[in-house]
């Protein structure tokens, strides 16, 4: 196993009926990088995500993280090990406040999850670090509104703080700038420059310039398997890679 | 060769050769209800009534001159009731597929199998008043009287037809569903509606023959069974239940797994019948939940991603109809008014089945999780209570909460097998599962079948106060309703609370944040099961008898029908749905047979014009006027802030 690899996985495979959809990706993430995984539309991205933060169950394969081997393991315990992932269709919850929304991540770290029995007043200490966040994304002034009526690019920028409340050792990221508007994406890049100081983020990115900027590393997938692998300036100029992309377009 | 396996042998093939035809029925059955689902997204609960009515089509045609003396008519024997009814249930179908089932399509998952459970009720009761619930004769048809003797048994020349006619059915429509075109658009269907729509299917029409194509099958069945059971208007009711549950066990979308595991789970049953028959009449719900616990998809299915619950409550948390501070004074307060206004022991009654909805309420308003089992908490607690007050002569407070404490214990195992599964399946999981619950004590000794436990002693509270007097009892149950209303509303806004608000707006995200959902659901419907079962364990006190009708699913579906014409998700919904049914049952009470047509009634009503229920009208009406009131405050939409507004 490498030294720093905080994701690796191994001849991972995932098939829905008789179709692989990932097959057979050696993932290798370093620790404390920024990742990209792009490809064209269906190439299998959102699947890896959903293989390495366990929400699928891989066909074949292995995933290990920090060296252990998680390939059964639940995705709420990997979650508690420090792996959060966000949706590419922002999750949130739509019934409770923004400041609940936050709250609810900050409260699991608490082990008062369970008390069913005490008021939710006892989550009041968690408030002021609440604020911090959402000022952090600029949703402060909405923290007692219904997250459902956010508009989507404030429901993306509240995903993102609900993810930063739990301060993961590795953030997965499916397309957090899809159906952003360029303010939008301007601030969320500059969120996760500042995010991907003190950890490691594994993101799905359809939009190249952002790629560009904020990563470290590039894989490049299209029908399940990995077509290159390097930074942004061996990527470009990889004659697969454009082929690839290029032959989508044309579909 | 006389015994084998210690049996005769005549007993034991006769069992397997019954096992073998109830199996292609239960297969023909379930391939309709697993072809609905796949479909529709309906669990189409009435398909036991639709069964019922193939086989009273049958008999019907049969018996035309002595129905409508004096019109001369023939009586059309089993060949033409074979070539008219199943149409004519088909078209029965399209009809209601046209008037009601079409209605609910957009709708959460849960009305479509509320709406259903009211059309059986409905359809049921109806014959039931008609016909009364015995049985009428149908005969064999001459041309397939009599049989052959093989030596070791004697084999019916009907019964022979039966399989070999069944086998035909289910392998046709396995062919059509998984080798032709039009089983191709179903399958795809099934997969991805929108996408057959994008092939300019006229989906309305496809939508209406598959339900009808699923309902004729029913129909055929009915009139092949009809010459060998007795046709009544319950024959749907316990069927449908293992139909259920065999479409657990199939896996879902499946044809082959519905044909399979109906023809085997039969077989399993007639064997049971032999080598174990206090079994024969779970063993199919046993075997269900094996199978949840070994393969939780089903022998077939392929596996299906969790989904989030259903969410089909308007009630705001900031609402004053959710303000428990306020709502509890004012319940203790109408309750303390209520034995002067009404008879004591109705209000008790009322104040036992809201708090048996309130609990309900936990997990099918405030977790989205649609259970359909609770009468076995209900009456598992009812019948332990019972038990320790009259048998070992316990106090009444220690036997209603050793009836709590059985109730907590199954509903335990039951969440704990059923949490496996989402949506549609968690209903028909519940209730297959309160269904072992209700055989059990029909043959258990400690229960006494239909007499239950009678003249159960009220006794004395803490071996002190005397629970005989009537308004002490009143007040006793009052209390007891207070505590755990209050419970429940601390539950609802403790941390624990917050944790299932989040589950039921998102399951995924939740699981993403490192909540083990399963677990959290897995407490709140124990603690569901813990309310109900003080419920049923105080109402074995009150009215000092613990009988089948507790553990019935006419419960469940009491439950049911409680929060939903309340407020589905509201905190008062329940009480205020309680005190409805419950007066209207007693109203009704005169009519006998026509209670059950009337619930039924209420349910279709319910899902199609009241669907919030009578506090989530109120509520939705406040929420209307609350939000133009913000509005007018800010200035008409300014929820979003200027910069964007510039863009
Ligand atoms: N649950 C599923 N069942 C069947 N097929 C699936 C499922 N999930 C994904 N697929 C298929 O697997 C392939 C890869 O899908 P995936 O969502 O991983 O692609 P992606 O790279 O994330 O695409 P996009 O850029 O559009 O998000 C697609 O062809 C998709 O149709
Ligand atoms: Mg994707």
């Amino acid at each position: 196993m490498t030294q720093d690899a905080i994701i690796e996985t191994r001849g991972l495979v995932r098939r829905f009926g008789g179709f692989a959809a990932v097959d057979g990706v050696d993932l290798t993430v370093a620790r404390n990088s920024v990742h990209a995984l792009i490809g064209p539309n269906g190439a299998g991205k959102t699947t890896v995500f959903n293989l390495v933060s366990k929400f699928l169950d891989p066909s074949e394969g292995q995933i290990f993280y920090n060296g252990r081997d998680i390939t059964n393991t639940k995705p709420a315990d990997v979650a508690r090990q420090g792996m959060v992932r966000s949706f590419q269709i922002s999750a949130i919850f739509g019934r409770m406040t923004v400041a609940e929304n936050v709250r609810i991540a900050l409260q699991r770290p608490t082990g008062l999850s369970f008390s069913f029995w005490r008021a939710d007043s006892v989550l009041d200490n968690l408030a002021d670090r609440v604020d911090e966040l959402l000022d952090s994304v600029g949703l402060l002034d909405w923290r007692d509104r219904p997250a459902a009526g956010l508009s989507y690019g404030r429901k993306r920028a509240l995903e993102f703080a609900t993810t930063m409340a739990l301060d993961p050792e590795l953030m997965l990221l499916d397309e957090p700038m899809a159906g952003l508007g360029q303010q939008d994406v301007v601030r969320i890049s500059e969120l996760i420059a500042e995010q991907a100081k003190n950890r490691t983020i594994l993101m799905v990115e359809h939009n190249l310039s952002v790629v560009a900027e904020l990563a470290d590393r590039i894989t490049v997938l299209a029908r399940g398997k990995i077509l290159a692998e390097g930074d942004y300036k061996s990527i470009a100029a990889d004659p697969a890679v454009i082929e690839a992309y290029i032959g989508d377009d044309i579909d | 060769m006389t015994e084998l396996l210690g049996v005769p042998p005549a007993l034991l093939f006769g069992q397997v050769l019954i096992g073998l035809i109830n199996g292609l029925f239960y297969a023909m059955m379930s391939m309709g209800v697993a072809i609905i689902f796949g479909m529709l997204r309906i669990g189409n609960f009435v398909h036991g009534a639709q069964y019922m009515l193939g086989a009273f089509g049958a008999w019907f045609l049969a018996s035309l001159p002595q129905l409508f003396p004096g019109l001369g008519l023939p009586s059309l024997g089993y060949w033409w009731a074979l070539i008219l009814v199943p149409p004519a249930v088909a078209a029965i179908g399209a009809l209601t597929e046209r008037l009601f089932i079409r209605k609910v399509y957009d709708l959460e998952h849960a009305y479509g199998l509320l709406l259903t459970v009211g059309l059986a009720f409905v359809i049921e009761g109806l014959f039931n008043v008609k016909f009364g619930a015995a049985g009428q004769q149908y005969g064999v048809p001459d041309a397939l009287k009599g049989g052959v003797n093989l030596g070791f048994m004697f084999l019916p020349i009907y019964r022979v037809w039966v399989i070999v006619a069944a086998l035909v059915v289910c392998i046709a429509t396995w062919v059509v569903i998984e080798r032709t075109r039009l089983g191709a658009y179903l399958r795809a269907a099934t997969e991805n509606p929108d996408l057959v729509r994008a092939f300019g299917i006229n989906v309305p029409r496809m939508l209406m023959l598959t339900y009808a194509f699923g309902v004729g099958l029913a129909g055929l069945t009915g009139v092949m069974a009809a010459p060998i059971y007795q046709v009544s208007p319950q024959m749907g009711q316990s069927v449908i239940v293992i139909i259920f549950a065999i479409v657990v066990i199939g896996g879902m979308g499946s044809i082959a797994g519905a044909i399979v595991s109906g023809i085997g789970l039969g077989i399993i049953e007639g064997l049971t019948k032999v080598f174990w028959p206090e079994a024969s009449s779970t063993v199919i719900f046993i075997c269900m939940a094996l199978v949840l616990i070994l393969r939780p998809q089903g022998l077939f299915g392929k596996d299906t991603s969790a989904h989030s619950g259903a969410d089909i409550t308007t009630a705001r948390r900031e609402s004053i109809l959710e303000n428990g501070r306020l709502w509890i004074p004012v319940l203790a307060i109408v309750g303390i008014v209520l034995p002067y206004l009404v008879y004591p022991v109705f209000a008790m009654k009322i104040l036992c089945f809201a708090l048996f909805a309130c609990a309900y309420n936990l997990v099918f308003g405030y977790l989205g999780l649609l259970a359909f089992g609770h009468a076995a908490f209900f009456g598992a607690a009812a019948y332990g209570a019972a038990h320790i007050a009259a048998v070992w002569g316990w106090s009444p407070e220690l036997a209603i909460l050793g009836g709590t404490a059985l109730a907590t214990a199954i509903g335990a195992l039951f969440g704990w097998l059923a949490i496996r599964r989402q949506g549609l399946y968690f209903a028909m999981i519940t209730l297959a599962l309160a269904q072992i619950v209700s055989f059990y004590a029909v043959q258990a000794e400690w229960t006494h079948g239909e007499d239950g436990i009678q003249s159960v002693p009220r006794g004395k509270l803490f071996g002190l106060i005397d629970l005989n007097d009537t308004m002490t009892m009143y007040f006793f149950v009052l209390t007891v309703f207070l505590l755990c209303f209050a419970f429940i509303y601390r539950l609802l806004r403790s941390p624990f609370g917050q944790v299932l608000r989040a589950i039921r707006d998102n399951n995924q995200r939740t699981v993403s944040l490192g909540y083990s959902a399963d677990r959290f659901k897995l407490v709140a419907f124990t603690i569901s099961a813990m309310l109900a079962g003080v419920a049923g364990g105080m109402k074995a006190i009150v009215f000092q008898i613990a009988s089948l009708t507790d553990v019935h699913f006419m419960t469940s579906a009491d439950a049911l029908l409680m929060t939903l014409i309340g407020g589905v998700g509201t905190i008062l919904g329940p009480v205020v749905g309680a005190a409805i049914v419950v007066t209207l049952q007693r109203e009704f009470a005169e009519f006998g047979a026509w209670v059950i047509v009337v619930q039924g009634a209420a349910f279709v009503l319910c899902v199609l014009f009241l669907r919030q229920g009578v506090v989530g009208t109120a509520e939705s009406w406040l929420g209307r006027r609350a939000e133009r009131r913000r509005e007018a405050e800010l200035g008409a939409p300014a929820a979003e802030p200027k910069e964007e507004a510039a863009q």
